[in-house]
């Protein structure tokens, strides 16, 4: 009997295990999972306050299971006899008064260096980080001239090894900025500027996203930091610019390029920007609450697009790109196409009130929009992705 | 409120609740009305019974009774507003509710839980149990008492409203600036936000006022305020926390509304506004805020723990002012919810270590309970297994709170579900717990029964486990990343596993909260069929002054007043030391309580506080819509302030053939005017608590 009985609590502690493993399955944003230098120092001070607290846990849980299992009143008791009435103890006040006090001054004297450490300037570039309802823009000024040279959305790119320093700000509401691998969340605020800095070792895709509640699609302000290695990242750079380079060539005349272009010209430049090309919107908009929609450029060199709600390139079930037989990313035309033709049925936006895209399903034929496709496929070339993925998920 | 209305006669009241229950001062309403010496508009009013009774009470017990049966009531609203919350994220990329919708509830479900909920409940005990533990007829101010359970009527009612008028407010419940502005928040959702809690906080703001005098002028003699229950303790550093919080959530409101409805730049960036501004405001009330919500449930388990465990509580001084430290170093701690706002790193390190540091109170606190159950005979009634699972789960609510102290770990935790779970293991497995050993273990002096045993139990098992299986898991998909306030995750995400935990773990508390409503009817419905029986006076053996007077307690509360000459004064004339120095039992509660027959001069009825209350909603509604509607609200309202004052003088005994004006036989028990006078239209004064002999 009691062996059997042993058996089946044996399988159901088995079974419980098995059940929390499964839910242990850690996704892309894991804060557990550091890979920066910075995310690093904070997940120390994580794991040791975690165990302090796990500790003290056990104490208090372990005392009041003794309370329930040792100083139950029994129904053989007495009723009026009374248990030792103690009124306090001075020395036993002391000590849990003294002991967490120490305790908790470790912990501070412990953590103080690393919030002044965290708040100090790397010795890399600077990017510029605007959070607008609801997407991200990043923009580097390559040659510190006071005006940027790459201007791109939903994807950061940086390389490894260097302390980027980023500066955090809002076109409209507070946001806050997290790449939870890399570093710490920094509110972005408008009107200020807020220097937060992240680095990585290792290249990868690390997923984050806005973490401040900021409207009605917050959930789906998303981003990604893509760390390339030194070499990739000038290549990047060299893609970027010679996208822009591009973007300015006017296409064919009769293509289905040009008639996108003219589509373009009609319906998206009262927000987009083209650098070269079509920079009507550049420097605040009046049509839109945050002043800017993100700067198509080199919109085929981001993974991502609608606040990196959707992958520009085809994934498969566990979440890697998948390829031409050539080699090349397979377009996600379909979920493109859809977000020109109506994009607040793909991402929760109020367009009536200058916040997120237009709805253009009225306005656009199928003809118009094949041919703003084949115009949005001239901007810029695939992304540059890491060779090996330090990334959670 | 159906709940009390027509409480019976308990079939076997106890001998000492007997002649109490017959007590009815204004007794035959009729009469009083043919005394009245003035007419019209302003005659008090004289229904003694049925719902008229309730609607223009002053009387402290009643009050206390109506915010605890609409706290309930918010309670059920604010959880099934949550619910829905619950069933969007039962799988990746829900399609439940819309990402609107869904913003509208949790902020809704916080503001409700929050303000309509934990503090209404909080001071449903204050109102009816203050006045008992120090001895007291009534609160200071009875009309103000009852205007302010009006005011937080009108003021639920008003916020909640926002649902059918256009939708509910949609910032969070913190409301950032400068997402509740027109410019990013068009509907009126947070225009109702701004107004209701400003009306809220009106009644918030009465009560403190009115228990903060009560408690200090009207405690009987020889309540030295280290002899005062713990839980009147614990309410007085409440009180003090809210007269000082609440003009600060004033004033960031009036900015918001003013920015709102009348184009102000307070927080409009493009004008040179500074969104931190809000912020700071906003958790300068905030963070007191929390311990306003927290205080009174540990209170509630001073009180309790030392009842069940048949101890004295270990350390009642330690305990009393580590609860008053608390009290003043929350002010001291408000911007570590900002350590990600850019505050610059010498603020962020000052404001770390003052949050290290509040834990040391509070787990003194927590020792303290343990030694005072430590080697007690302890009885797990319901009260006591809610009191000792308070102790267990805001500990851990409490330990999660010191990792988020460390700044730098807060990077990582805040916004996501890890704080989540950590304040609801503090506001549910603390506070919310606190309530409901509260509830069990005062509803016999309420209403003079127990409540069911063994539903008790079902309520208290299936709570626990709910809370845990909904919460516990929360800290695990927020280290892995789960953001707060995210209408949907992705399915790359792993997020799924648990959030289907934590939703079938609402249900269990969906369940548990049914099982404690069929509890409260189906008790009700028993107890006035004469299935159930009495308390009795003193039903758990209890060591406070509310346990000396009849349950449920009579409308003057004590026959006379109670002379105290320690700390559980009553428990003292139960239990003597014989030769050997060893405590023994010398008398039964219910034996020495008081009997509640006498007719002493009670505070009369009043419309006003209810009539006045009116205007503020109709207020709220001007400043959305359109001003004339705020005239009339404002018209209400300075009439009803006249009203208030020209109100007739009448004294409810009058009716009855005793001294018409309080110079009956026990006035100096329940105090008077200067003159001895009192007509509930100034305070019940302090002559109880200057020494006045007890009892003539």
């Amino acid at each position: 009997m009691g062996t059997r009985r042993a058996r089946r609590c044996f399988a159901a502690v088995l079974a419980l295990l098995g059940l929390l493993l499964a839910g242990c399955a850690t996704g892309r944003l894991d804060a557990t999972k550091p890979i920066g230098e910075e995310a690093r120092d904070i997940d120390g001070l994580m794991r040791l306050s975690g165990w302090m607290a796990v500790g003290v846990g056990i104490f208090v849980a372990a005392a009041v299971a003794v309370i329930i299992v040792k100083f139950r009143a029994k129904p053989t008791d007495d009723p009026d006899d009374l248990p030792p009435q103690i009124h306090g103890n001075r020395k036993a006040e002391l000590t849990w008064t003294l002991i967490p006090t120490a305790m908790l001054v470790f912990l501070t004297i412990y953590t103080l260096p690393t919030v002044f450490a965290l708040a100090s300037e790397g010795d890399g570039r600077t990017i510029k980080v605007e959070g607008q309802q609801w997407w991200w823009q990043f923009s580097y000024d390559l040659d510190e001239d006071g005006h940027y040279d790459i201007v791109t959305a939903n994807d950061l790119v940086i390389q490894t090894g260097e302390e980027v320093n980023l500066e955090i700000h809002s076109n409209d509401v507070i946001h806050s900025f997290w790449i939870p691998q890399l570093n710490g969340k920094k509110d972005a605020v408008p009107g200020r500027i807020h220097e937060w800095r992240i680095s990585s070792d290792e290249p990868g895709i690390f997923y984050g996203e806005c973490v401040e509640f900021c409207g009605l699609s917050h959930a789906n302000m998303q981003m990604r930091t893509i760390v390339l290695t030194p070499d990739d990242f000038d290549r990047w750079v060299q893609e970027q610019l010679a996208g822009k380079e591009a973007a300015q060539a006017a296409p064919a005349e009769e293509s289905p390029e040009a008639a996108g272009a003219a589509l373009f010209e009609t319906h998206c430049i009262s927000c987009h920007v083209v650098d070269g090309t079509y920079e009507s919107a550049a420097g605040g908009n009046a049509n839109l609450l945050a002043g800017i929609a993100p700067n198509l450029t080199n919109l085929m060199s981001r993974t991502a697009f609608a606040g990196a709600l959707y992958e520009t390139y085809q994934t498969g079930p566990d979440g890697d790109y998948l390829r031409n037989p050539d080699g090349s990313l397979k377009l996600n035309l379909a979920e493109l196409r859809e977000w020109v033709r109506n994009a607040p049925d793909m991402k929760p936006a109020r367009a009536d009130n200058q916040q997120g895209m237009l709805d253009f399903s009225e306005v656009l034929t199928d003809q118009d929009l094949d041919n703003l496709m084949a115009y949005l496929q001239t901007l810029g070339s695939e992304p540059v992705l890491p060779a090996t993925n330090a990334g959670a998920g | 409120m159906a709940i009390v209305t027509d409480r019976p006669d308990s079939p076997d009241a106890p001998d000492s609740a007997g002649p109490g229950t017959e007590l009815e001062p204004a007794g035959d309403g009729a009469a009083l009305g043919d005394d009245s010496p003035r007419t019209g508009v302003f005659a008090r009013p004289t229904h003694a019974t049925g719902w008229r009774e309730w609607l223009f009470t002053v009387d402290h017990k009643k009050i206390g009774i109506m915010y605890g049966a609409l706290a309930l009531f918010w309670f059920l609203i604010g959880g099934l507003e949550i619910g829905l919350v619950r069933l969007q994220l039962w799988a990746p990329d829900g399609e439940v509710i819309s990402a609107d919708f869904y913003n509208q509830l949790f902020t809704m479900h916080g503001v409700t839980m929050v303000f309509l909920v934990i503090m209404p409940l909080a001071n449903a005990f204050a109102n009816y149990l203050v006045p008992l533990q120090i001895g007291a007829r009534d609160v200071a101010f009875p009309r103000m008492n009852a205007l302010g359970l009006w005011v937080f009527f009108f003021g639920g009612i008003f916020l909640n409203l926002s649902w059918f008028l256009g939708g509910g407010a949609d910032g969070g419940w913190f409301a950032y600036a400068p997402n509740t502005g027109m410019t990013f928040s068009p509907g009126h959702g947070m225009d109702y936000y701004a107004l209701g809690l400003q009306i809220a906080g009106i009644a918030s703001l009465l009560g403190a006022i009115n228990l903060l005098v009560t408690i200090i002028n009207m405690r009987c003699p020889g309540m030295s305020l280290l002899r005062m229950p713990v839980f009147t303790w614990m309410i007085l550093v409440v009180q003090f926390l809210l007269v000082f919080a609440l003009p600060v959530i004033t004033v960031a409101l009036i900015l918001l509304t003013f920015d709102r409805t009348f184009d102000a730049n307070f927080f409009n960036v493009d004008a040179g506004a500074d969104p931190l501004l809000w912020q700071h405001l906003f958790w300068i009330f905030g963070h007191p805020e929390v311990y306003i919500l927290i205080l009174p449930a540990f209170g509630v388990v001073s009180e309790t723990l030392p009842v069940f465990s048949r101890k004295p509580l270990f350390g009642y001084p330690i305990v009393v002012l580590s609860g008053a430290a608390i009290g003043f170093m929350g002010w001291g701690v408000w911007a570590h919810h900002m350590f990600t706002s850019g505050m610059g790193p010498v603020s962020v390190a000052a404001f770390s270590a003052t949050t290290m540091f509040i834990a040391v109170p509070t787990g003194v606190k927590i020792l303290n309970w343990i030694a005072t159950m430590w080697a007690g005979k302890v009885r797990f009634t319901v009260p006591m297994m809610f009191s000792v699972s308070l102790v267990a789960m805001f500990t851990i609510g409490g330990l999660s709170g010191v990792m988020h102290a460390i700044a730098p770990a807060d990077t990582q935790q805040t916004d996501t579900y890890f704080i989540v779970a950590h304040f609801h293991y503090v506001l549910v497995g603390g506070a919310l717990m606190g309530m409901f050993a509260g509830m069990y273990y005062w509803w016999p002096k309420a209403f003079g029964y127990h409540l069911n045993d063994r539903l008790g139990r079902w309520h208290f098992w299936l709570m626990l486990l709910g809370f845990n299986v909904t919460f516990g898991p929360m800290h695990i998909v927020g280290l892995q990343g789960m953001a707060r306030r995210h209408s949907v995750y992705g399915e790359f995400d792993g997020f799924e596993f648990w959030n289907k935990i934590a939703t079938i773990g609402y249900f269990f508390m969906l369940i548990a909260m049914v099982i404690l409503a069929v509890n409260i009817f189906r008790t009700w419905g028993r107890y006035r069929r004469g299935l159930e029986p009495g308390a009795g006076a003193d039903p758990w053996d209890g060591r406070t002054l509310e346990w000396a007077i009849p349950s449920p307690v009579p409308e003057h509360n004590f026959d006379y007043v109670p002379v105290v000459t320690d700390v559980d004064d009553f428990w003292h004339k139960k239990y003597q030391p014989d030769e050997t120095g060893k405590l023994r039992r010398i008398a039964y509660g219910n034996d020495i309580a008081q009997i509640g027959d006498q007719h002493p001069h009670l505070p009369s009825p009043s419309y006003w506080p209810i009539v006045l209350a009116m205007g503020m909603p109709l207020i709220g509604f001007g400043l959305i819509y359109n001003l004339w509607i705020a005239g009339i609200g404002l018209l209400l309202l300075v009439g009803s302030m006249f009203g208030w004052t020209l109100e007739p003088a009448t004294d409810p005994d009058a009716g009855h053939g005793h001294g018409h004006d309080g110079h009956g036989d026990h006035d100096d028990d329940h105090g008077g005017g200067p003159d001895g006078h009192d007509d509930g239209n100034g305070v019940l004064t302090a002559s109880t608590a200057n020494g006045e002999a007890a009892g003539d």
